[in-house]
């Protein structure tokens, strides 16, 4: 199949859930399909500055072409129109400019697919939020898979997203609960759709050197780990408070919070707390494979990778309740606890640290969870059977024409 | 083992709240848990768009709260746009701090408010089903009792 994706940034060093998700499935489809990334020149996700030259290139065997932002980001005009659109029932126009404004504005991007849309068996667009997805689909709806990426935020309330997600020919989803909340905002019910989750490779087993690495970087034996960007959107701010709660009530636990991840909002000092910011590949990779317990406090998610991640190093979770994708990840590989609350939390954390023999077996369900679900023969068969089948469907009615 | 751990969090609470003064209808574990699972219930599902309370308030311009800045004047439409260019491109971004935290504040206020209209409806319904069910319980009325002759008009 001739396959293009369409995606707002694209690279090894882009750091960003859908971005990572397309690049990865790319990689894995190139040797059986022939797949070209439609993309901006920006690498920043705030101003879309452009930063690559527009223009082809490679990515391995994918073809990866750049278009120009044709204006980044005004921030401020920005935070004004989603403050409009976000309060109010705000007109259809307005809600669409917000999809302008929050660009990237690529306007040579939706160019080529009205000039060489058709020459693409499908068009698979990433993240339903950005103005390559919300004005491409239209332009290619026979053939555009959409993968939404959609969380419970404010974005997927707009009125002007009722038709729009009625338009694609297709859908991969990452989650059930991503699929049934874009159908409860859909006008009308959606077509082929399949859940697909992301690929994880299988962890490497631990040896002696990633412990002498955790102690190199002064990380004591005992520790809950947080992976990600340590932000107040992803809950951590309510992850400090619950875990200042659990040592208040717990004091003679020696236990330490890590927070694996470059921080965009201020940590408290803790002796407790431990914030490394961005962390290296074999340090990550040393730190999931010790951590006693992983913590997942993000109110919005579409997947939680750092949770797959985990569980693929056997360590169980104990996850923000409120957020239904986790608790209904949770639910699915029993490799966790969720909590509604900071009492709730102190209890789970509690248990998992009294009951050792249930800590590991969590893991474990986790970990076989990710096998049966999450490595990427099983995910790559789920993608293929969806678009061979439209392609499939496509090529009979021709057919019959 | 989520029951377990939230059976013993929920009798935590309810020690606490009757040390407060709670009703001592909270005595009862039993019902202390059915009135926990309702309102647990009203905010996991507390969806804006489900709600019933909100179109029967009216018109929304008179009681939602309003979390955007709008920019807007009487002045003309020289002066107008002067007085608006002023108001987003110089004021605002010095006072930006001060209305984010506002804002932020508001968004709480309105959660809270979508978590009440909820919990009253769950209420509500649970208050039309149980008078559904007292209805269907209760006797027929005796053919006696009835009024006889020709019914008012």
């Amino acid at each position: 199949m001739k396959l293009a994706f369409v995606v707002q940034r694209y690279g090894a060093d882009i750091a960003g859930g859908s971005e990572a998700h397309c690049r990865a499935l790319a990689q894995q489809l190139a040797p059986r399909h022939d797949i070209t990334v439609l993309t901006s020149c920006a690498t920043d996700y705030v101003s879309w500055r452009n930063v690559h030259a527009p223009g082809e290139t490679r990515d391995g065997s994918v073809r990866v072409i750049r278009f120009a932002v044709r204006s980044p980001r005004d921030l401020h005009a920005f935070a004004d129109l989603s403050d409009e659109v976000f309060d109010s029932r705000a007109s259809p126009e307005r809600q669409r400019a917000w999809f302008t404004a929050n660009g990237p504005d690529v306007p040579d991007l939706l160019d080529h697919l009205q000039r060489f849309g058709r020459t693409y068996d499908l068009v698979l667009f990433w993240t339903y939020r950005y103005f390559p997805s919300y004005f491409g689909v239209p332009i290619v709806k026979e053939r555009a898979v959409l993968l939404p990426t959609a969380e419970e935020d404010h974005a997927i309330d707009l009125d002007v997203l009722g038709e729009f997600f009625t338009l694609p020919a297709a859908y991969l989803f990452l989650t059930p609960e991503e699929q049934a909340l874009v159908s409860s905002r859909a006008a009308r019910p959606l077509g082929p759709a399949a859940v697909i989750g992301t690929g994880i490779e299988p962890a490497e087993t631990s040896d002696g050197r990633a412990r002498t690495l955790l102690e190199q970087s002064g990380i004591p034996r005992d520790f809950v780990l947080y992976l990600g960007r340590v932000d107040r959107n992803k809950g951590c701010h309510t992850l400090l408070d619950h875990f200042q709660q659990y040592l208040d009530a717990f004091a003679s636990d020696e236990l330490t919070l890590v927070l694996a991840g470059p921080a965009k909002m201020r940590v408290p000092p803790h002796p407790r707390i431990t914030s490394l910011g961005y962390v290296a590949d074999d340090l990550r990779r040393a730190l999931l494979a010790h951590a006693r317990v992983l913590a997942v406090p993000s109110p919005y998610e579409s997947l939680s990778i750092a949770l797959l991640e985990g569980w693929n190093y056997g360590v169980p979770a104990i996850v923000n309740a409120r957020c239904r994708v986790l608790q209904g990840q949770v639910r699915r590989a029993n490799g966790g606890l969720p909590y509604r609350s900071g009492e709730e939390f102190s209890e789970a954390l509690a248990y998992l640290r009294t009951h050792e023999n249930e800590r590991r077996v969590l893991g474990e369900q986790g970990r076989a969870y990710v096998d049966r679900e999450y490595r990427w023969p099983t995910v790559i068969e789920r993608v293929e059977r969806l678009l061979g089948d439209l392609v499939g469907q496509r090529a009979n009615v021709k057919g019959q024409r | 083992m989520t029951a377990d751990l939230r059976e013993r969090v929920r009798g935590r609470l309810r020690e606490r709240l009757l040390a407060h003064g709670a009703s001592r209808h909270f005595d009862d574990p039993e019902l202390f848990a059915t009135v926990e699972q309702l309102l647990q219930t009203a905010i996991a599902e507390g969806d804006a768009g489900a709600l019933l309370l909100p179109e029967l308030l009216g018109d929304a311009e008179t009681w939602r709260l309003q979390t955007s800045m709008p920019y807007q004047s009487h002045r003309a439409t020289g002066p107008a746009a002067l007085i608006l260019f002023v108001k987003r491109r110089v004021l605002m971004p010095v006072l930006r701090w001060l209305f984010e935290y506002s804002r932020d504040n508001f968004e709480r206020q309105r959660r809270v408010n979508q978590v009440l209209f909820a919990c009253i409806q769950e209420l509500a319904i649970e208050n039309a089903a149980l008078r559904q069910q007292v209805r269907a319980l209760a006797p027929p009325p005796a053919a006696a009792s009835r009024p006889g002759g020709v019914e008012g008009r």
